[in-house]
């Protein structure tokens, strides 16, 4: 394959990979202000979406606790958390498609390591993430969900989905850099996993013969990140189902990066 | 020590027509054989050809040639944007691209936070970049302006806070498209002072641009671009000489 800049060097694109990641003074930084500026626009700058979220669960707790015949103490809490990490997949892997798009004066300009940008959206995401959380808060004192040793599971479960956001993002990022049209698919994509997925509903509602659409990895990850908070365990067949998944990611992450990472700034 | 190295560098950009910009065309195109969506072919354009270039510490090079010869192309790929689909580049020291002093400018955030994020972009340190805050607000002369937020300037006052930034990086090689100069006559005066040191201090400097005087005066070697290929090497004296400037 001549004159396309194809490498085929995953040390070297490890190398690059790291040096971009460490620079966390960076990334944080533009994440920081990401977050920041949009206070400055609005008297109430992200808190907006955490206010708009949560009148969103007022009037949809009742409403979907009567429909699918669900007690609200059991319902709301399940649900919160449901929209709340839903929304934080679907906004991360949405802007993860724009991430080298969005960095072309910067690209354009010097050598960065794609992972700077990367690392930018994700960071943004997180933040977000915490602004959305503190919604959580109530629910789970009015449900009486009390404190025990599981919800530290959260943290190995977070982990694991920031790992597998980030390799996403890598190569939605490299993608939707060369065919344009991969944002609106997945835009389109998500929106159709959000109905295969337990955001709304009881995974236990569903009946047996329909159990396999929980294997949707959106699902599996929405699991290790909710049932801590909720006080329950993620099965063990969900982590290695993750464990799985994720080595694909990153698997497929790392080569498109390798093969790919000088070429992202020849089509932005 | 700067040092700069191109071998035989080329590099070719690929353009994408509507269809070949599309993962379904492209798809449905490899599926079918190409009787849907046929027309996914990918244009090659050639943007440098065969460049060679040695540059170390104490050349000042200026690029001529006319619209679309590749001039902004080089700069970029010196600066490391553009990896070469073939040949070699080696480059050693600080790079600092002066092509764009608007880079990373947050229009809502304040002149101080704009001096932060501009530091880091270049790989400051967060320390650094408070040691030289004092330096660049004054010189910037933009005073208390620089706690408000910076989509209040004038357009005159960004350039300027800009520019005040981007000349207090110190670089081992700097890359320049055409003389930076911005503000008014008084800061057009300062600034071109302050220029002056920071290029004294480089290693070596890339100048792009199309005013023979400019690359006469800066420059002590020329090399002429034509759709992208070196088509002249002079020193500076013959190409005075030749176009009949004097200096």
């Amino acid at each position: 394959m001549t004159g396309r800049a194809v490498s085929f060097d995953p040390r070297g694109a490890f190398a690059d990979w790291w040096s971009g990641t460490r620079r966390v003074g960076l990334w944080a930084t533009l994440a920081w202000y990401d977050t920041i500026l949009r206070y400055r626009r609005s008297m109430l700058g992200p808190l907006w979406i955490t206010l708009s979220m949560g009148i969103m669960l007022l009037g949809m707790g009742p409403l979907y606790s009567g429909l699918f015949d669900v007690g609200l103490r059991r319902f709301y809490p399940h649900l919160t958390l449901g929209i709340i990490f839903w929304h934080f997949f679907v906004a991360s892997i949405n802007e993860g498609c724009q991430v080298f798009i969005a960095a072309a004066p910067y690209l354009k300009q010097a050598k960065f390591s794609l992972s700077v940008f990367v690392w930018r959206s994700l960071a943004k995401q997180v933040i977000l993430l915490a602004h959305h959380l503190v919604l959580y808060l109530p629910v789970a004192v009015w449900a009486g969900i009390g404190i025990t040793p599981r919800q530290l599971l959260f943290v190995p479960g977070f982990v694991i989905v920031l790992v597998n956001l980030h390799a996403l993002a890598i190569i939605l990022g490299i993608l939707s850099a060369r065919f344009r049209d991969v944002a609106q698919i997945v835009t389109s994509a998500m929106q159709f996993l959000m109905f295969l997925t337990p955001v709304f509903w009881m995974p236990d509602r569903l009946p047996e013969r329909a159990t396999f659409i929980l294997l949707n990895p959106l699902a599996q990850m929405l699991d290790v990140m909710r049932l801590p908070l909720l006080g329950s365990l993620p099965a063990p067949g969900t982590w290695w189902f993750l464990l799985g998944w994720t080595t694909l990611t990153v698997t497929l992450a790392g080569m498109l990066y390798t093969a790919f990472r000088h070429r992202v700034v020849y089509w932005i | 020590m700067a040092s700069l190295v191109l071998d035989a560098v080329t590099v070719e950009f690929p353009i994408f027509g509507t269809h070949a910009a599309s993962l379904k065309t492209t798809l449905a195109a490899a599926a079918t054989g190409g009787r849907i969506g046929r027309e996914t072919g990918v244009t090659v354009v050639e943007a440098l050809r065969d460049i060679s270039l040695t540059l170390s510490a104490g050349d000042r090079l200026g690029i001529v040639g006319h619209n679309g010869a590749g001039k902004s192309t080089l700069l970029q790929t010196l600066a490391g944007v553009y990896e070469p689909t073939r040949g070699r580049i080696v480059r050693q020291g600080i790079i600092s691209s002066l092509v764009n002093p608007m880079l990373g400018i947050e229009r809502d955030a304040t002149g101080y936070e704009n001096i932060i994020i501009r530091g880091l972009v270049q790989g400051l340190s967060r320390g650094e970049i408070r040691g030289r805050t004092p330096e660049i607000a004054e010189f910037s002369g933009l005073g208390d302006y620089l706690s408000m937020p910076v989509r209040t300037y004038s357009t005159g006052m960004l350039m300027r806070l800009a520019f005040s930034i981007v000349t207090s990086f110190r670089a081992d090689i700097v890359l320049m498209d055409e003389w930076l100069s911005v503000g008014d006559a008084e800061f057009r005066e300062r600034g071109a002072v302050r220029l002056r040191e920071m290029i004294q201090s480089t290693g070596i400097l890339v100048l792009a641009s199309h005013s023979p005087e400019l690359i006469a005066r800066e420059c002590d070697s020329v090399v002429e671009l034509e759709h992208g290929a070196i088509v002249a090497r002079k020193s500076i004296s013959r190409l005075s000489a030749a176009d009949g400037t004097v200096v």
